[in-house]
Protein backbone atom coordinates (compact mmCIF):
# COMPACT_ATOMS: atom_id res chain seq x y z
CA UNK A 1 0.00 0.00 0.00
CA UNK A 2 1.19 3.45 -0.79
CA UNK A 3 2.04 5.27 2.43
CA UNK A 4 1.49 9.01 2.74
CA UNK A 5 5.20 9.58 3.05
CA UNK A 6 5.67 7.84 -0.28
CA UNK A 7 3.16 10.07 -1.96
CA UNK A 8 4.03 13.41 -0.41
CA UNK A 9 7.35 14.46 -1.70
CA UNK A 10 8.77 17.86 -1.20
CA UNK A 11 11.41 19.40 -3.38
CA UNK A 12 14.94 19.37 -2.13
CA UNK A 13 15.30 22.19 0.31
CA UNK A 14 17.52 24.85 -1.07
CA UNK A 15 20.63 25.98 0.61
CA UNK A 16 19.80 28.57 3.18
CA UNK A 17 18.96 26.50 6.17
CA UNK A 18 15.38 25.41 5.61
CA UNK A 19 15.28 22.14 7.43
CA UNK A 20 14.27 18.85 5.89
CA UNK A 21 11.21 17.30 7.57
CA UNK A 22 11.45 13.70 8.65
CA UNK A 23 9.13 11.00 7.23
CA UNK A 24 7.01 10.90 10.38
CA UNK A 25 6.39 14.64 10.16
CA UNK A 26 5.45 14.31 6.50
CA UNK A 27 2.94 11.58 7.38
CA UNK A 28 1.39 13.76 10.09
CA UNK A 29 1.26 16.78 7.84
CA UNK A 30 -0.35 14.89 5.01
CA UNK A 31 -3.04 13.63 7.39
CA UNK A 32 -3.62 17.23 8.52
CA UNK A 33 -3.83 18.48 4.94
CA UNK A 34 -6.36 15.80 4.09
CA UNK A 35 -8.45 16.54 7.17
CA UNK A 36 -8.42 20.26 6.37
CA UNK A 37 -9.49 19.57 2.79
CA UNK A 38 -12.65 17.92 4.12
CA UNK A 39 -13.69 21.03 6.07
CA UNK A 40 -15.56 23.92 4.49
CA UNK A 41 -13.73 27.21 4.25
CA UNK A 42 -15.80 28.86 6.99
CA UNK A 43 -14.82 26.12 9.44
CA UNK A 44 -11.17 26.33 8.45
CA UNK A 45 -11.16 30.07 9.04
CA UNK A 46 -12.92 29.74 12.40
CA UNK A 47 -10.06 27.70 13.77
CA UNK A 48 -7.26 29.43 11.91
CA UNK A 49 -7.32 32.94 13.29
CA UNK A 50 -6.29 33.11 16.90
CA UNK A 51 -5.59 36.48 18.34
CA UNK A 52 -3.10 36.69 21.16
CA UNK A 53 -1.55 39.88 22.39
CA UNK A 54 1.86 40.54 20.88
CA UNK A 55 3.86 43.00 22.98
CA UNK A 56 4.96 46.18 21.23
CA UNK A 57 3.53 45.04 17.89
CA UNK A 58 -0.06 45.40 19.11
CA UNK A 59 0.53 48.53 21.14
CA UNK A 60 -0.08 51.06 18.37
CA UNK A 61 -3.25 51.40 16.29
CA UNK A 62 -1.33 52.33 13.16
CA UNK A 63 2.20 52.04 11.83
CA UNK A 64 3.49 52.73 8.34
CA UNK A 65 6.94 52.13 6.92
CA UNK A 66 8.37 53.61 3.74
CA UNK A 67 10.14 50.40 2.80
CA UNK A 68 10.03 46.75 3.80
CA UNK A 69 13.65 47.12 4.89
CA UNK A 70 12.57 49.84 7.34
CA UNK A 71 9.85 47.57 8.66
CA UNK A 72 12.20 44.61 9.07
CA UNK A 73 14.73 46.81 10.82
CA UNK A 74 12.08 48.17 13.17
CA UNK A 75 10.92 44.62 13.99
CA UNK A 76 14.47 43.48 14.69
CA UNK A 77 15.18 46.42 16.96
CA UNK A 78 11.91 46.72 18.81
CA UNK A 79 10.13 43.39 19.07
CA UNK A 80 10.95 40.65 21.56
CA UNK A 81 13.00 38.03 19.77
CA UNK A 82 10.65 35.24 20.79
CA UNK A 83 7.94 36.67 18.52
CA UNK A 84 10.06 35.48 15.62
CA UNK A 85 9.95 38.67 13.55
CA UNK A 86 13.71 39.08 13.56
CA UNK A 87 15.96 37.84 10.77
CA UNK A 88 16.85 34.16 10.73
CA UNK A 89 20.55 33.77 11.29
CA UNK B 1 -8.05 43.16 21.62
CA UNK B 2 -9.46 42.77 18.13
CA UNK B 3 -12.41 40.40 17.78
CA UNK B 4 -11.87 37.10 16.06
CA UNK B 5 -11.24 37.12 12.35
CA UNK B 6 -13.58 34.60 10.78
CA UNK B 7 -15.26 33.91 7.48
CA UNK B 8 -17.64 36.83 8.05
CA UNK B 9 -14.78 39.30 8.45
CA UNK B 10 -12.93 37.91 5.45
CA UNK B 11 -16.15 38.27 3.47
CA UNK B 12 -16.51 41.86 4.63
CA UNK B 13 -13.04 42.66 3.29
CA UNK B 14 -13.81 40.88 0.02
CA UNK B 15 -17.14 42.64 -0.41
CA UNK B 16 -16.02 46.14 0.66
CA UNK B 17 -12.90 45.99 -1.50
CA UNK B 18 -14.93 44.72 -4.46
CA UNK B 19 -17.48 47.49 -3.95
CA UNK B 20 -14.78 50.12 -4.16
CA UNK B 21 -12.69 48.41 -6.82
CA UNK B 22 -9.66 47.83 -4.62
CA UNK B 23 -6.99 45.63 -6.22
CA UNK B 24 -5.48 43.32 -3.61
CA UNK B 25 -4.57 39.73 -2.87
CA UNK B 26 -4.54 37.76 0.35
CA UNK B 27 -0.95 36.84 1.06
CA UNK B 28 1.07 35.32 3.90
CA UNK B 29 -0.29 32.65 6.14
CA UNK B 30 -3.82 34.03 5.88
CA UNK B 31 -3.60 33.51 2.12
CA UNK B 32 -2.28 29.99 2.56
CA UNK B 33 -5.12 29.21 4.96
CA UNK B 34 -7.65 30.34 2.36
CA UNK B 35 -6.00 27.88 -0.03
CA UNK B 36 -6.54 25.08 2.48
CA UNK B 37 -3.39 25.16 4.58
CA UNK B 38 -4.24 24.05 8.11
CA UNK B 39 -2.51 26.39 10.51
CA UNK B 40 -3.17 29.37 12.74
CA UNK B 41 -2.41 33.03 12.29
CA UNK B 42 -3.24 36.28 13.99
CA UNK B 43 -4.16 38.71 11.27
CA UNK B 44 -4.92 39.08 7.60
CA UNK B 45 -2.14 40.15 5.26
CA UNK B 46 -3.22 41.92 2.10
CA UNK B 47 -0.93 42.54 -0.85
CA UNK B 48 -2.14 45.85 -2.28
CA UNK B 49 -1.50 47.17 -5.74
CA UNK B 50 0.55 50.32 -5.44
CA UNK B 51 -0.98 53.47 -6.91
CA UNK B 52 -2.80 56.52 -5.65
CA UNK B 53 -6.13 55.44 -7.12
CA UNK B 54 -6.01 52.02 -5.48
CA UNK B 55 -4.76 53.54 -2.24
CA UNK B 56 -7.63 56.03 -2.20
CA UNK B 57 -10.15 53.25 -2.86
CA UNK B 58 -8.60 51.20 -0.07
CA UNK B 59 -8.98 54.07 2.40
CA UNK B 60 -12.69 54.38 1.59
CA UNK B 61 -13.19 50.63 1.86
CA UNK B 62 -11.30 50.40 5.15
CA UNK B 63 -13.35 53.24 6.63
CA UNK B 64 -16.50 51.44 5.44
CA UNK B 65 -15.27 48.39 7.32
CA UNK B 66 -14.92 50.42 10.51
CA UNK B 67 -11.21 51.22 10.57
CA UNK B 68 -10.50 54.50 12.26
CA UNK B 69 -8.02 56.39 10.11
CA UNK B 70 -6.89 59.96 10.66
CA UNK B 71 -6.29 62.01 7.55
CA UNK B 72 -2.46 61.72 7.83
CA UNK B 73 -2.82 57.94 8.23
CA UNK B 74 -5.16 57.75 5.25
CA UNK B 75 -2.63 59.71 3.24
CA UNK B 76 0.09 57.18 4.03
CA UNK B 77 -2.13 54.43 2.63
CA UNK B 78 -2.95 56.49 -0.45
CA UNK B 79 0.76 57.03 -1.02
CA UNK B 80 1.31 53.29 -0.80
CA UNK B 81 3.95 53.04 1.89
CA UNK B 82 5.49 49.61 1.59
CA UNK B 83 4.02 48.29 4.83
CA UNK B 84 1.05 49.52 6.87
CA UNK B 85 -0.09 47.83 10.05
CA UNK B 86 -3.67 48.49 11.13
CA UNK B 87 -4.85 47.77 14.65
CA UNK B 88 -7.59 50.40 14.69
CA UNK B 89 -10.49 48.45 13.30
CA UNK B 90 -12.76 45.49 13.80
CA UNK B 91 -9.88 43.09 13.08
CA UNK B 92 -6.14 43.29 12.56
CA UNK B 93 -4.88 43.79 9.02
CA UNK B 94 -1.45 44.36 7.52
CA UNK B 95 -1.35 46.10 4.15
CA UNK B 96 1.73 45.14 2.15
CA UNK B 97 2.42 47.22 -0.93
CA UNK B 98 5.80 45.68 -1.77
CA UNK B 99 6.16 42.19 -0.32
CA UNK B 100 9.63 40.71 -0.30
CA UNK B 101 10.23 38.12 -3.01
CA UNK B 102 7.47 39.18 -5.44
CA UNK B 103 8.48 41.41 -8.31
CA UNK B 104 5.19 42.97 -9.30
CA UNK B 105 1.57 43.02 -8.27
CA UNK B 106 0.58 42.45 -11.91
CA UNK B 107 2.53 39.19 -12.01
CA UNK B 108 1.06 38.00 -8.74
CA UNK B 109 -2.40 38.97 -9.96
CA UNK B 110 -1.97 36.83 -13.08
CA UNK B 111 -0.97 33.86 -10.94
CA UNK B 112 -3.70 34.41 -8.32
CA UNK B 113 -6.14 31.77 -7.17
CA UNK B 114 -9.79 32.59 -6.49
CA UNK B 115 -11.31 30.83 -3.49
CA UNK B 116 -15.01 31.56 -3.00
CA UNK B 117 -14.43 35.01 -4.46
CA UNK B 118 -11.35 35.70 -2.35
CA UNK B 119 -8.36 36.68 -4.50
CA UNK B 120 -5.35 34.84 -3.10
CA UNK B 121 -1.70 34.83 -4.08
CA UNK B 122 -0.51 31.60 -5.63
CA UNK B 123 1.18 29.42 -3.05
CA UNK B 124 4.48 29.80 -4.91
CA UNK B 125 4.30 33.56 -4.34
CA UNK B 126 3.44 33.10 -0.67
CA UNK B 127 6.41 30.78 -0.28
CA UNK B 128 8.67 33.12 -2.24
CA UNK B 129 7.76 36.05 0.00
CA UNK B 130 8.40 34.05 3.15
CA UNK B 131 11.73 32.83 1.85
CA UNK B 132 12.76 36.37 0.96
CA UNK B 133 11.58 37.81 4.27
CA UNK B 134 13.65 35.15 6.03
CA UNK B 135 12.38 35.85 9.52
CA UNK B 136 12.75 33.29 12.24
CA UNK B 137 9.04 32.50 12.12
CA UNK B 138 9.11 32.15 8.34
CA UNK B 139 12.04 29.77 8.49
CA UNK B 140 10.17 27.65 11.01
CA UNK B 141 6.98 27.51 8.98
CA UNK B 142 8.49 26.93 5.53
CA UNK B 143 9.07 23.15 5.65
CA UNK B 144 5.40 22.46 6.41
CA UNK B 145 4.20 25.11 3.97
CA UNK B 146 6.38 23.65 1.22
CA UNK B 147 5.01 20.20 1.97
CA UNK B 148 1.51 21.64 1.68
CA UNK B 149 2.43 23.09 -1.70
CA UNK B 150 3.09 19.59 -3.02
CA UNK B 151 -0.18 18.33 -1.58
CA UNK B 152 -2.12 21.32 -2.90
CA UNK B 153 -0.71 21.12 -6.43
CA UNK B 154 -1.81 17.51 -6.76
CA UNK B 155 -5.18 17.85 -5.04
CA UNK B 156 -6.50 21.28 -5.96
CA UNK B 157 -9.73 21.30 -7.89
Amino acid sequence: MCQPSDRLKIPAMEAGGIREPDPEELREWQAEFEAAARRPLATRLRYAFIHTYKPVLDDAPFRAFDTMADYREWCAKNLPSWLGYGPAV
Amino acid sequence: MAPRFEYAQASEIRDAFARHGVRYLFIGKSGAILLGYPDTTQDADLFMEKGSENGAAAVIALRDLGFSLSEPQAEEIRRGKDFVQLRSGPFDVDLVFAPDGIETFAGAWQRRVEVEGFPVCHLDDIIASKKAANRVKDRESLPRLMAFREYWLTHRR
